[in-house]
């Protein structure tokens, strides 16, 4: 190894201006790549992390033009101050990319063949296909020829990746690249890129906000916070013995698959990280850390030793972050009233209360298209293929499996979204159910003040109006909003806040049955145990049942009785939360759990 | 591929069947006697009753449409009531030099559109200034276009020739394709190809102006968007040239709003077609339905609305055509 980095990136300093105040993207972030290392950046959103990528490509938009001040060094020049010709010379050949997105990330209307070529700037199809080949696609040939729509997630990765190496280059920035796939597909495709730059001895920035992916495939790890490098170090340091209590919290809100945590409360990180706009001049941490004092808001020190850094004032301070989430220790009575008297206390009859939903033999197929006119229609495909399903009174029921498990398509029968096919869904009494989503954004109307699409239920069930503004602060008190979020739009608010308004709407009237499509996988890993944790707590106050569908393994884990694992349409097994996990008996159950990023298995192997 | 094709063919036709359908309905519902007009205000009744029986008007709407479509289907749209020919041999000799028009203007407005919408995109604050200019100028009327360009360009300027085809001094080639710049070319007459493309202009560039501001701001807005894709980034980050990455990466994606608009655009210039083709003097269908209508000529109105409208359906079938090409996810579906 020699000693000259190939990415040196020192005291670098990005902001957007922006109508409403410069955005401090990144201030004052230092970060080294040597020579066929493998460097995870972990942070949340709007940490800096993917800008310090995309300035090391040069790539960062071009509207709202950033300024940018310090360096980013790559093969001899700089490329935050070099000549456009200069830097695009360097793309490609020295450092290349693979983005987060597999789907967007291709050219839709070019043939994945040609875009390898182009990446390789001019080869022969011999030669693309055996670069695809050399990234784990099957039938390199026939493949080359397919649009990226035809291709799967996963392999539409691998083509990304093969066209990262395609002309060898010393460092490849990947941001997010398994963040957009199937758990299962994410681990191999992890592994393939690390084993290719391994082989190859060309370095690896991972840019990711999972530090349990990070810690897959990373030498070394540096966690950024509020656009700097709080901490940095080996990846055994970093996940063994962190200093800055900012990594602490981020190690400790990570659902775990040990099953340390199940049942209560996912430790969270409170509050929400600090607004780009108004940076602080001490520690940016300091608010939301349980170990600050007055201390923190002076200069941020620089503790350098070795291969070991970081920005804490008091490092090392916390082991452990304290226990219980922002509800912890709360049991104040919320306002909300169940609709139904059938509830009360004084009529709940002898014999325990009807399930929140009972599925029998549900079915549903979907047409396809005929292939021309006049011909024969094809054979329907089955999404979901018989399924039988019970969610008990106040229970907690996950279904989990990979994109095309038929998970969505079940819970959309559930609510009503979907006709079944076949099969009957037998709804239990009380509220009809109610439906959060995975994008919150899109779920809420952009332009109606969260306040109004709260009431607007209220309205539905004729409340009077005195009572029906009491409820909706009730209903956001509840989800942990402020008040003043009934007057904000949609837009005016974080994604945390923004999941947070679309559960506050879906409870206002409470439902026998919440029905909840990957409600947490767009969130932040320390805003997604938030809002794991209001979950569980609306279902022990209002006795709502949950119907909980992801992909992520540990988020079930956190939050139910019970788990479903589909695969291709069916049930293949079904089991108390514990059982499951601690004793998985199909084989696809198994892959599911292994393939889980844990930070828990590096610990013990460091 | 050869399945959308096929599928979007068959769409092609229905709609081709409902536009004939609209036109026989037309016919009639409007409140005017044919037969009256053929045999002149002076004939008696008696002539009038026969020359309806002749043509099939005292038969019961049904038996007239099972009629019409049978004679639709064999290419006869009947005779002219005021040239008293065939109404096909009337377009036939009518419609070359409106094709030649039409395709004209549509060229003008591809390039036009094309290049005026690379112009804009990805302009900041300048081209979104023009882009709103433009739309000011999308707002003129084709006919006051015309007349402007024949006030500056032919009467101060003298520079184009305002009405006809060609100059009179010239003898029209009844050559293959009945498009005077190509015939002209094919029999190497240089002069009638200059003299030609000369009265072209002036009418083409009239019909091409307002859908060549619609695709350019189509085209500059959706490349605006497309610039932001990731894909586009992608193309960068493999070290790309930035007009590569305008031209082979960006624009085929961009080019699906444009072609819509491109579509709509030709329906609309098949509209205003009539207006210019009086103002400018041109020998093409949009006269021959100007003086049609003047004599409540029916059939020949019905005739060339069928050619028109058969026309449009045929160019916007290339145009789903071209979008699939674009875009091969539309394919599949």
């Amino acid at each position: 190894m020699t000693d000259t980095p190939v990415l040196d990136v020192q005291d670098l300093h990005v902001t957007f201006a922006s109508p409403r105040g410069d955005v401090h993207a990144v201030r004052g972030a230092s970060l080294r790549v040597m020579p066929g290392e493998v460097v995870g950046l972990v942070g949340e959103s709007g940490s800096g992390k993917s800008v310090l990528g995309l300035t090391a490509l040069g790539l960062l938009p071009a509207a709202p033009e950033p300024r940018i001040e310090g360096t980013a060094m790559l093969d001899g020049i700089d490329m935050v101050t070099a000549a456009e010709d200069e830097r695009r010379a360097r793309r490609g050949t020295y450092i290349s990319a693979v983005f987060q997105d597999p789907m967007g990330s291709l050219n839709p209307s070019m043939r994945i063949g040609r875009q390898v070529a182009e990446a390789a700037g001019g080869a022969t199809d011999e030669e693309v296909a055996q670069m695809l080949a050399a990234t784990g696609i099957p039938e390199p040939e026939h493949k080359a020829r397919a649009y990226p729509h035809e291709l799967s997630g996963g392999l539409r990765q691998r083509v990304m990746i093969a066209m990262a190496l395609s002309r060898h280059p010393r460092l490849i920035v990947a941001d997010e690249p398994t963040t957009a796939l199937d758990v299962t597909v994410q681990a191999k495709v992890l592994e393939l890129l690390a084993d290719a730059a391994r082989e190859r001895g060309v370095a690896l920035l991972l840019v990711t906000h999972d530090l349990g992916v990070a810690a897959r495939i990373c030498d070394r790890i540096a966690v950024a916070y509020a656009g700097r490098i709080v901490e940095e170090g080996t990846c055994a340091q970093i996940l063994s013995e962190p200093h800055h209590p900012y990594t602490v919290g981020l190690l400790a809100s990570r659902p775990k698959l040990d099953g340390t945590i199940a049942g209560g409360d996912l430790p969270t990180l409170p509050g929400r990280p600090p607004d780009p706009r108004n940076p602080l001049a001490g520690c940016a941490f300091a608010p939301r850390c349980p170990a600050a004092d007055t201390e923190c808001a002076g200069p941020v020190p620089n503790h350098a030793l070795g291969e070991r850094r970081d920005e804490c004032h008091h490092p090392g301070v916390l082991t452990r972050w304290p226990e219980g989430g922002p509800h912890a220790g709360r049991k104040d009575p919320i306002l909300l009233k169940a609709p139904h008297p059938a509830q009360a206390p004084a009529m709940i009859p002898a014999t325990p209360p009807d399930p929140a939903v009972v599925v029998r033999g549900a079915v549903r197929a979907f047409e396809r298209p005929k292939p021309f006119p006049f011909a024969k229609r094809p054979e329907p495909f089955y999404a979901v293929k018989g399924v039988d399903l019970e969610v008990p009174h106040a229970g907690s029921v996950a279904i989990v499996g990979e994109s095309g498990s038929g998970k969505s398509t079940l819970l959309r029968m559930i609510v009503g979204l979907l006709e079944p096919t076949e099969g009957e869904i037998e709804l239990g009494p009380g509220a009809p159910p109610q439906m959060i989503f995975q994008d919150a954004g899109a779920s809420l109307t952009p332009w109606m003040a969260i306040g109004k699409q709260i009431e607007e239920r209220l309205i539905a069930l004729d409340v009077p109006r005195e009572e029906r503004e009491r409820r909706v602060l009730a209903t956001l008190e509840a989800v942990g909003l402020p008040g003043e979020a009934a007057t904000a739009v949609p837009r005016a608010l974080s994604g945390g806040q923004r999941q947070r308004a679309a559960i506050a709407r879906a409870i206002a009237v409470p439902p026998a049955l919440l029905a909840c499509d990957e409600p947490v996988s767009a969130l932040d890993v320390s805003l997604a145990a938030q809002v794991l944790n209001l979950l569980c707590h609306l279902r022990e106050t209002l006795d709502i049942a949950l119907l909980f569908v992801t992909h992520d393994l540990a988020a079930a884990r956190a939050v139910a009785d019970e788990v479903v694992v589909m695969q291709q349409g069916e049930v293949v097994e079904r089991a108390p939360t514990e059982q499951l996990f601690t004793d998985p008996q199909h084989p696809y159950t198994r892959e599911l759990i292994a393939a889980v990023p844990d930070v828990t298995e590096v610990e013990v192997a460091a | 591929m050869a399945a959308l094709v096929l599928r979007r063919f068959a769409a092609m036709l229905a709609v081709l069947f409902g536009l004939a359908v609209i036109v026989f309905v037309l016919q009639a519902v409007i409140p005017s006697d044919p037969a009256r007009a053929m045999v002149g205000a002076s004939a008696s009744k008696e002539a009038v009753e026969a020359k309806r029986h002749e043509l099939g008007y005292d038969q019961p709407l049904p038996a007239q449409f099972a009629d019409y479509m049978g004679r639709l289907a064999q290419g006869d749209l009947q005779s002219s009531l005021r040239t008293r020919n065939e109404v096909v041999e009337d377009l036939r000799a009518f419609a070359p030099a409106t094709f030649e028009l039409a395709f004209a203007a549509m060229f003008l407005a591809a390039i036009g559109g094309l290049g005026l919408g690379l112009l804009l995109a990805g302009g900041g604050r300048a081209g979104k200034g023009i882009r709103l200019l433009l739309i000011g100028g999308a707002s003129i009327p084709a006919f006051l276009t015309g007349l402007l360009l024949i006030v500056v360009f032919y009467s101060w300027l003298g520079w184009l020739p305002a009405s006809g085809r060609v100059g009179d001094n010239f003898v029209v080639p009844d050559g293959p394709t009945n498009f005077l710049v190509i015939d002209s070319i094919l029999n190497g007459t240089p002069d009638l190809t200059i003299d030609a493309l000369q009265h072209l202009l002036l009418p083409a560039i009239t019909l091409a102006l307002l859908p060549t501001l619609a695709i350019a701001r189509t085209l500059a807005t959706s490349l605006d968007a497309v610039q932001k894709e990731d894909y586009v980034r992608t193309a960068r980050a493999k070290g790309l040239k930035e007009r590569t990455v305008l031209l082979k990466h960006a624009l085929r994606n961009a080019s699906g709003p444009a072609l819509t608009m491109g579509g709509l655009q030709v329906g609309l210039m098949l509209g205003s077609i009539v207006v210019v083709e009086r103002i400018f003097a041109w020998p093409g269908i949009g006269l021959y339905i100007d003086q049609s209508i003047a004599y409540s000529d029916f059939p020949a109105i019905c005739g060339a609305t069928l050619l028109l409208g058969a026309t449009y359906v045929f160019l916007n079938f290339l145009v789903d055509l071209a979008q699939a090409w674009a875009d091969p996810r539309i394919r599949t579906v």
